[in-house]
């Protein structure tokens, strides 16, 4: 159980091609624009600069403008 | 402006208390230093720094902010530099390099922080795995920009881009 928490706490940063910036694990996530801080264990922001729900994706990259 | 000059794109910029060192090949683009302090700090003016806009000891402060060694600084009085703890600075290895192990076991500890900065890029700071397009790297203790406003010529990383655009997020 003790390895179990171990890999949950790593913290996974997942880029691609396109897409959103995927972040797992045990970290804060301090929106300095909004002045929120939080631990969602999971997140998924824009990177493409287009979402309507900043800083998260709201699948705008895969619209075609 | 060739006085500024200690090499290559580095310059340095002095109020006679200390002198601020400025490496732009460093600079990754986490936009704490002209955020917090745009009367020295201003990327829009040339040269960029002012060193007369703020007292030293807010300048210190603001330095001290910088996640690279991109900007750095130093008392012009060396025996003050001497007796700067790490509390004071970031850039232990630059001033007291006995001090670094001291600071790996500390940072060790330190949750993974990812920021959002105001119109400007995501900063993850920490110990975390970045994998991009299916190739894993370990960050180690370390600190990186990722491009929001999808401009950046680097990507996934910040360039500045964000700024030029008029990004806002």
């Amino acid at each position: 159980m003790e390895e179990n928490k171990e890999v949950e706490s790593k913290v996974k940063v997942e880029i691609d091609e396109t897409g959103p910036v995927k972040i797992t694990g045990n970290f804060i996530l301090k929106d300095l624009q909004r002045g929120t801080e939080t631990k969602p264990g999971e997140v998924l922001l824009c990177a493409c600069g287009k979402t309507s729900r900043q800083p998260f994706c709201d699948n705008s990259h895969e619209k075609k403008s | 402006m060739d006085k500024y000059k200690t090499s290559a794109g580095e310059r340095k910029y002095t109020n006679g208390e200390i002198t601020v060192y400025w490496k732009p090949a460093a600079c990754i683009h986490a936009t704490y230093c002209f955020r917090e302090l745009i009367e020295v700090f201003d990327p829009g003016r040339r040269p960029w720094v002012d060193m007369k806009g703020a007292p030293t000891d807010m300048i210190i402060k603001v330095v001290n902010m910088c996640p690279t060694e991109a900007l750095s600084w130093k008392w012009n009085d060396e025996t003050k530099n001497q007796s700067i703890g790490p509390e004071q600075t970031n850039h232990i290895i630059f001033r007291r390099p006995e001090l670094i192990e001291d600071e790996a076991n500390r940072e060790f500890e330190a949750p993974v922080t990812v920021k959002i900065m105001t119109d400007g890029p995501i900063v993850i700071k920490g110990t975390f795995e970045l994998i991009y397009k299916g190739n894993k790297k370990v960050i180690t203790d370390s600190l990186i920009s990722i491009c929001r406003c999808g401009a950046s010529d680097i990507q996934p990383y910040c360039d500045g881009q964000h700024r030029k655009i008029g990004f806002t997020g």
